[in-house]
């Protein structure tokens, strides 16, 4: 695989730290990135995730709102505790956890997120290239 | 799909917030920052307010003059002149009872500006921002009594003021003002009247805090006990830099004019004493009307909600989503017979906010909002992610 092809997904909360995104979900700031928007971080099933890495994905952010402050009370706090296996649903076992970062950000946090999330695409650099199903 | 996020009318006191609570979190983390349990901060205080009343109320008596002794003159003046001198550490319980009291009218106001900059108060909240209203307008008018107990000179002002501003509402307002004197004039039986309000109304917020708790899954009631102990820091402080002491003795026979405010319980007042007293009730009315009325008009076209639907014939009936819907919109309904489950997932659509959290709790697809059903994220991810392979 060649640089160029490495694709991020990020499932993102809208009301979350505002990142640009062109029309094909493509995220400017960040290269190989692209993202999807939920009005709720809370949305955000671990079968999405599973499927977004199945799917050939490098690997997944998922970024909501700072823990503690949720437009819709709970939704942040929800899929942090379902990433972490908390809360049902939760991911699968054999899910790589390396190549997801979650993420919680408020709307002005814009360059923390820019400046984790390619942090994170460099580490996902060094790990061995995922099964591609 | 670019919903209200972006363009609703207090959008830059949303950014301060959020920019406030940031550097609060850089300070305190998320986990104690107090921003965050804005709603928790006056029902501290209220517990605060309940214990030192209690130690309040086993010293006081409610009269004006010796209507239980014969000896020396007891009534409710010397009674709170007793605890705040001879009874040990009455002082102190007595500044308690009043910062707490201040401190909670803070809180409150903290707790309402907050919702309103976050635009969290409108639509399926309604419920919570107009409980949220009565509830505050009862805790002025149980801190407003709590100044008349002391019965010093600015209690008596303040009971002949209020008495006067119902007398002079239409219809109801001479059986108004003899409930609240309990008879026509100032008499013993007022101040047990007034004792019973105070008391007898602050249990009622327990009831208005319950409709103010409905709808609301887990409510958030307690801050973390880091956050309590800065809290009582705080009233304390103010209990031993500025002790509370009353005024002189009520006298039935003179008529005080000016008293000491305290901004945060007798605003009204300061109003009342300004302005005619039709105009005073026609502000208050108005001003009370107009702030109940906000999440109906602070945003002429409200943006349509998308409630969340069940697939029915894949619903299992295992509840996740009916457990983690932070709004108690999804009931649990026995299954239509012949179905393979015990129980359906059913959405009660005026209380669904949209959020979707019951989609991302359902293990089964078989909940989705209509504006993104999980089918077009999957192919959504499916397709950014071929764009470039």
């Amino acid at each position: 695989m060649s640089d160029a092809q490495k694709t991020v997904i990020t499932l993102i909360c809208e009301r979350a730290v505002e990142v640009n995104v062109d029309g094909g979900g493509a995220c400017p700031d960040v290269p190989g990135m692209k993202v999807i928007k939920f009005p709720c971080s809370g949305m955000i099933q671990p079968l999405m995730i599973e499927a977004a890495l199945k799917g050939g994905a490098e690997g997944v952010v998922v970024c909501g709102c700072q823990i503690g402050d949720c437009y819709y009370r709970e939704g942040n706090r929800m899929i942090r505790e379902r990433l972490l296996g908390d809360r049902p649903p939760t991911m699968k076992k054999g899910t790589d956890r390396r190549r997801i970062l979650a993420l919680w950000l408020a709307r002005p946090q814009k360059d923390r997120f820019i400046s984790e999330s390619k942090e994170f695409i460099a580490t996902l650099g060094s790990l061995a290239a995922p099964e591609a199903k | 799909m670019q919903k209200i996020v972006d363009n609703h009318p207090l959008k830059a006191f949303n950014s301060l917030t959020l920019t406030l609570e940031n550097i609060t979190n850089k300070v305190m983390t998320s986990k104690y920052n107090p921003f965050y349990y804005h709603g928790a901060l006056p029902q501290y205080y209220l517990w605060v307010l309940y214990l030192s009343g209690l130690l309040l109320f086993a010293y006081y008596i409610p009269t004006i003059d010796n209507a239980y002794f014969s000896k020396n003159l007891v009534n409710a003046w010397t009674s709170v002149d007793y605890i705040t001198k001879s009874l040990p550490f009455g002082g102190v319980i007595r500044g308690i009872h009043r910062y707490a009291g201040d401190a909670m009218v803070i809180t409150i106001f903290l707790h309402a500006i907050r919702v309103w900059f976050t635009d969290r108060y409108r639509q399926y909240r309604w419920l919570q921002w107009v409980s949220g209203i009565v509830l505050a307008l009862f805790v002025l008018f149980i801190g407003q009594t709590g100044y008349y107990l002391v019965w010093d000179e600015r209690s008596l002002l303040l009971t002949r003021m209020t008495a006067g501003a119902f007398e002079a509402i239409p219809a109801i307002g001479p059986g108004l003002k003899t409930w609240f004197l309990n008879g026509d004039q100032i008499t013993n039986l007022t101040l047990s009247n007034f004792l019973f309000i105070h008391i007898g109304l602050s249990f009622f917020l327990l009831f208005g805090l319950w409709v103010h708790y409905l709808r609301m899954t887990r409510p958030v009631m307690t801050p973390p006990p880091a956050v309590n102990y800065i809290l009582t820091a705080f009233v304390l402080i103010c209990v031993f830099l500025f002790p509370i002491n009353s005024g002189q003795m009520a006298d039935l026979n003179t008529q005080p004019s000016s008293f000491e405010i305290d901004w945060f319980f007798l605003f009204p007042y300061a109003l009342l004493s300004q302005m005619p007293v039709g105009a005073y009730w026609a502000v208050m009315v108005l001003g009370t009307v107009a702030i109940t009325a906000l999440p109906w008009i602070m945003i002429p076209k409200q943006p349509e909600i998308e409630t969340a639907e069940v697939v029915l014939n894949k619903c299992t009936g295992c509840s996740l989503c009916y457990k983690d819907c932070p709004y108690q919109a999804i009931e649990m309904v026995p299954a239509p017979a012949g179905s393979r489950f015990k129980l359906l997932a059913t959405v009660k659509d005026f209380r669904c906010s949209g959020c979707g959290v019951c989609v991302g709790a359902c293990a089964f697809d078989a909940i989705d909002l209509p504006d993104l059903p999980d089918a077009e994220v999957n192919a959504k991810i499916k397709a950014l992610l071929e764009a470039k392979g």
